[in-house]
């Protein structure tokens, strides 16, 4: 029992992979610019570290329906993220992301100043746009024979952005999205990444039958409604929203719950939902 | 006087009408050259595709704007196109007379979707270097300049001497450009007295 009451310290555990993905993406360039130290390149498009490569799914999928051939290196680069995908469910948004990384940053700037405890969500969608989004994504693709997302994709776009800055000494355009992105989180946290992510959208789809989920402790739950006001998708997992598809594991409301009843799991056997 | 008869108010009117017109004509015009821009190849003269690049018609889909081969580079020759390119935005770019590809096939090996295909340096076709003999000071007999036969990295190979005149073998040419960035004669529209010619680019060489 005690084991189960121990609180599982996500929050650090988050912020230290965060910030180590962040800080790949960021000393790469430099390194590669001015050391010639090309082991590791890219960014969360294609990373290529070594000889161990990966490519974003939907970037590779894009790539894959536009010029229908198949490339050898293009499909095991994509297995480990399709992977991490199936079995961990959206954690690259959760855990990797840069875009959820510096709005997480900025929630947790903002709470220094601010005697509210946590950001209210001022507008909401139908969760199931994500979905349209994908699909209206895909379909885009194929109709215009040029993928979309590869360029516009905002935590591709820091990357980019990051190796303009050293490599060209600029800013582009384009990189307005992320901050476009990131000013739409004072409406609703993580406007962006709840609905219109067809990359969060894929991994999502990818995630369904994912092992790693927010189980809850229907005894010591006193369902106080703190962890559905945690969650930056605004999902309520008191009613199981967490063993949705939209849960990224992010586990923000495992460290906000105060009874401890909700802990993130490898759960055995297929569920339920 | 017709002119005349009108009110000032007409007047104003029509040349409201007119530099409306000028306006809105001005704007399809600009409108219609950036969209023949945001749809066509930015392949051209000296803008050429990094080595083993498949065809141009394909380019576009396959890359998926990842970066690795800009970061990649030791010489910073390829280039990111930027939003302005439309659909191309993104894809990497070669400006020869600036920094030519010096064919460490560095970019060749790190390219995660086979956009650019692994290819061995001398089977590289970039496209065709051609020698302008109208610009060229030895064709013209000014001088006797030998700079692309210098630098070229296939000596006596993609680059001969006929008669102390550079002619260029179609056969050895990879098209890297380090002949065109060394060309010391520059025309009035930035194009030199030696330049690459993307021929390859619409059809599968290797």
């Amino acid at each position: 029992m005690s084991e189960a009451k121990e609180r599982q310290h996500i929050r650090r555990w988050r912020l230290l992979v965060q910030s180590g993905a962040l800080l790949l993406i960021v000393i790469a360039p430099f390194l590669n610019f001015y050391f010639s130290i090309d082991f590791v390149q890219g960014w969360y498009q294609s990373l290529g570290i070594g000889k161990l490569w990966f490519v974003s799914p939907l970037e590779g999928l894009e790539s894959i329906l536009v010029a229908k051939r198949l490339y050898l290196p293009l499909l095991t680069a994509m297995v480990v993220p399709v992977l991490l995908a199936l079995f961990l469910g959206r954690v690259f948004c959760g855990w990797i992301c840069p875009i959820h990384f510096l709005s997480d940053l900025s929630d947790r700037f903002l709470k220094l100043f601010s005697r509210k405890k946590l950001r209210k969500d001022h507008f909401l969608l139908p969760k199931t746009i994500i979905w349209y989004v994908l699909l209206a994504e895909l379909l885009l693709t194929m109709i215009l024979g040029a993928p979309l997302f590869v360029f516009l994709s905002p935590p591709g776009l820091v990357g980019r952005e990051m190796m303009m800055v050293v490599f060209f000494k600029t800013l582009t355009l384009e990189g307005l999205i992320v901050v476009a992105v990131l000013i739409a989180n004072f409406v609703t946290r993580r406007f962006f990444c709840r609905y219109f992510c067809p990359l969060g959208g894929l991994l999502a789809f990818l995630g369904s039958k994912r092992k790693l989920r927010v189980a809850r402790d229907e005894e010591s739950c006193t369902e106080c409604g703190m962890c559905a006001r945690a969650c930056p998708l605004g999902l309520n997992p008191a009613i199981g929203e967490a063993e949705s598809n939209y849960c990224w594991n992010c586990g923000e409301c495992v460290e906000y719950c105060r009874e401890s009843s909700l802990t993130l799991t490898w759960v055995q056997g297929s569920s339920k939902r | 006087m017709k002119t005349n008869s009108r009110t000032p108010e007409d007047k104003q009117a029509g040349r409201r009408l007119f530099i409306g017109g000028l306006l809105s004509s001005a704007l399809l015009a600009v409108g219609v050259r950036s969209e023949a821009r945001l749809l066509s190849s930015p392949v051209t003269t000296n803008r050429l595709r990094p080595p083993g690049a498949v065809t141009e018609n394909i380019f576009l889909g396959t890359c998926i704007r990842c970066g690795r081969c800009v970061e990649v580079c030791p010489y910073h020759c390829i280039i990111p196109l930027d939003s302005r390119h439309g659909v191309h935005a993104g894809t990497p770019l070669i400006f020869a007379e600036t920094i030519p590809c010096y064919l460490c096939m560095k970019c060749v090996e790190v390219c995660p979707t086979g956009t650019l295909r692994p290819v061995k340096q001398e089977a590289t076709r970039m496209g065709l270097a051609v020698v302008n003999r109208h610009l060229c000071y030895t064709w013209q007999s000014q001088t006797l300049c030998r700079t692309c036969y210098n630098i070229c990295p296939f000596t006596d190979k993609a680059i001969r001497l006929d008669e102390l005149r550079p002619v260029v073998n179609e056969k050895e040419c990879t098209g890297c450009g380090i002949c065109v960035h060394a060309c010391p004669i520059t025309a009035e529209d930035g194009s030199k007295a030696i330049n690459i010619e993307p021929l390859y680019s619409r059809v599968q060489m290797s």
